[in-house]
């Protein structure tokens, strides 16, 4: 109790008086805190409790280890698939360009369902078990929460993606066709190619943890989620003003964030490869901010 | 455990939900060392004000203060308060004591902790089951061990004994009796009247948001039960006549039976004895608490019909 006590000054003045050395919070519905000396070494505790809390949370249901497999093994195998699939039939008479290392990668694309499931439920099924009450009432401090959440699924994800990402790499290189160019997995584009897929899909799992917790509801989150990462090549593909097209590759989730995985021909790309990655953390960073919001103001 | 932090004081407290009020500027204080039954229909708030001491709703006006601080001003608040509002609020996919487990991390307490609670409310040997396969007597024990993890010094139980067996609802009964006999408030709610007989020193009893009493359940019993006077008689209607002429209210209770108000045993007694009506049986009647909501809520027939829980959230 000694220790809430120094959490809560009712009188604004005295918080004002304590200087801005002192971290000051607003909590829920502007009821404004202040935290005494030492606040900033607590709070680190206090986050680092709360990601305890939420890794013990997601590692004891069996839907995790399941879906975090599936992320590997989509993104590993529908490379691999892919890569074994080329054929010089279609290349030009001087010889095949292609971006082998991207066709390796290209089960990325198929794994960020398994992704945005995964995320989503991280929260969606707190509300739908009702449990995201006992989570409230152990750690009120709303966005500690979601912080907690974004870090140990983020983790999550960033290594099963990269799992996968290197699996497919490595399954390309050995499947490549006779006629195309094999890579070296030590190149800089291949490594930025490899590492950014993790990247890539740890950043989806943020957009969808965001909105998760923004819509609270899984099947309303993993559409929503799948729409904004399938829908913009689709109707890219229906434009017919390259002008519109050209925005949609730069500026939608999907297309500029694979531009990450993009090693040959980069100078042509819409997006430059971390620019592209780049686009796809501020829409995260947007659902969550937005999943944030609605977790701070709405009643549990 | 200091006493004064140990009290849940709801001030001026209101809520609504679109033009529902569901709380309506309610106050009461729960206290250490007794059991609190905090009662009303279904519908009549006592979830969402629950919800609010808890910090999981903002209510529209007042205060819920835990020992003096709202729930979010807690630093670590299982250690504060514990809580089980909900039983089917467990994840089906994870093992009871897993469930456990993730709390106690919030709070950096040990496993052993976990165990050892496991032991408490029986749970010892379903701890490594999924609670999917629990049946919601297990569950309640589930929610009622996560309340009590950090050891708290105040506890709140929505409808604990909700769809438990005798036996569990024998054992509910006797662990609110020890919490508060250790010293701690224990705050329960419940729909039934019955099911706080015996087990609440005091009451709360609200309708429609509103307090309909605060009071202690002694003082509740002896002024419902004031006096009335239990009768068997094989000549029921000979009785009911000659009472009534004496200005008494009298009721038919059983095909022997009947209730008498307005006058003292003894004169009951005398009349009776003057009139040459035969009776077998005469005692001051002790009312029962359901009896004795009945008589408070009488006026307050009329709870607005939405059902509890079912509000926005």
């Amino acid at each position: 109790m000694r220790e809430g006590r120094r959490g809560t000054v009712p009188d604004a003045g005295a918080a004002a008086a304590a200087g801005p050395a002192a971290g000051r919070a607003v909590g829920r519905r502007g009821v404004r805190r202040e935290r005494g000396p030492g606040a900033g070494f607590d709070g680190l505790r206090a986050a680092g409790r709360a990601a305890r809390a939420e890794w013990t949370k997601l590692r004891t249901v069996p839907g995790t280890w399941w879906l975090l497999l599936a992320v590997a093994a989509v993104t590993a195998a529908v490379g691999a698939g892919a890569v074994s699939g080329l054929s010089t039939a279609h290349c030009p008479p001087a010889g095949c360009r292609e971006d082998v290392v991207r066709t390796s990668l290209s089960g990325v694309w198929a794994g960020q369902a398994a992704v945005a499931v995964f995320a989503s439920l991280a929260v969606t099924a707190e509300y739908g078990t009702g449990t995201i009450r006992t989570t409230l009432t152990a750690v009120p401090a709303r966005l500690r929460v979601l912080a907690a959440k974004a870090a140990v699924v983020g983790a999550a994800v960033l290594v099963a993606g990269g799992a996968g990402a290197w699996g497919a790499l490595l399954a390309g290189r050995a499947l490549v066709p006779v006629g195309f160019a094999p890579y070296d997995l030590g190149a800089g584009p291949v490594l930025r190619a490899g590492f950014g897929s993790a990247l890539y899909l740890a950043l989806v799992a943020l957009l969808a943890l965001g909105v998760g917790t923004a819509l609270r509801d899984t099947a309303g989150s993993v559409a929503a989620c799948l729409a904004v990462l399938y829908a913009s090549p689709l109707v890219a593909g229906m434009l017919s003003d390259p002008e519109w097209v050209e925005r949609l590759q730069r500026y939608g989730p999907a297309s500029a964030g694979l531009a990450v995985q993009s090693t040959v021909g980069t100078d042509g790309l819409p997006i430059g490869p971390w620019a592209g990655l780049g686009v796809l953390a501020a829409w995260a960073a947007a659902a969550l901010a937005a999943g944030g919001a609605v977790l701070r103001s709405r009643d549990a | 455990m200091a006493a004064s932090e140990a009290t849940i004081e709801v001030r001026d407290l209101r809520k609504h939900f679109g033009p529902v009020a569901a709380v309506d500027g309610l106050s009461f204080t729960v206290v250490p060392g007794q059991v609190t039954g905090f009662v009303g229909p279904n519908g009549a708030g006592k979830s969402t004000t629950m919800r609010i001491v808890l910090g999981l709703d903002a209510p529209d006006a007042g205060s819920a203060l835990i020992g003096g601080l709202p729930y979010g001003a807690l630093r670590r608040p299982l250690q504060h308060v514990g809580a089980a509002l909900d039983a089917a609020a467990v994840h089906p996919g994870r093992r009871g004591r897993d469930h456990l487990l993730w709390l106690a991390h919030s709070h950096g307490l040990p496993a052993g902790r976990v165990d050892e609670l496991l032991e408490q409310v029986g749970l010892a040997g379903a701890g490594r089951r999924r609670a999917g396969g629990y049946s919601l007597g297990m569950r309640q024990r589930l929610g009622i061990a996560a309340a009590l993890l950090g050891d708290p010094p105040v506890l709140l139980f929505d409808e604990p004994v909700n769809g438990l067996d005798p036996e569990g609802i024998r054992w509910i009964r006797g662990f609110l009796r020890r919490l508060a006999a250790q010293g701690r408030a224990v705050l329960v709610s419940s729909h039934l009247m019955s099911e706080l007989e015996d087990t609440a020193d005091h009451l709360v009893v609200i309708g429609r948001g509103r307090l309909v009493a605060d009071t202690p359940v002694a003082a509740l019993l002896a002024a419902a039960s004031d006096s009335r006077v239990a009768l068997q008689t094989g000549a029921r209607e000979r009785a009911m006549t000659v009472l009534s002429a004496a200005g008494a209210t009298v009721a038919a209770t059983g095909r022997e039976s009947l209730t008498v108000a307005g006058l003292p045993a003894e004169r009951v007694a005398e009349l009776l004895g003057a009139e040459a009506v035969p009776f077998s049986g005469l005692a001051a009647h002790r009312a029962s608490l359901e009896e004795a909501y009945m008589e408070l809520t009488r006026g307050e027939a009329e709870f607005a019909a939405v059902p509890e829980g079912e509000g926005p959230r």
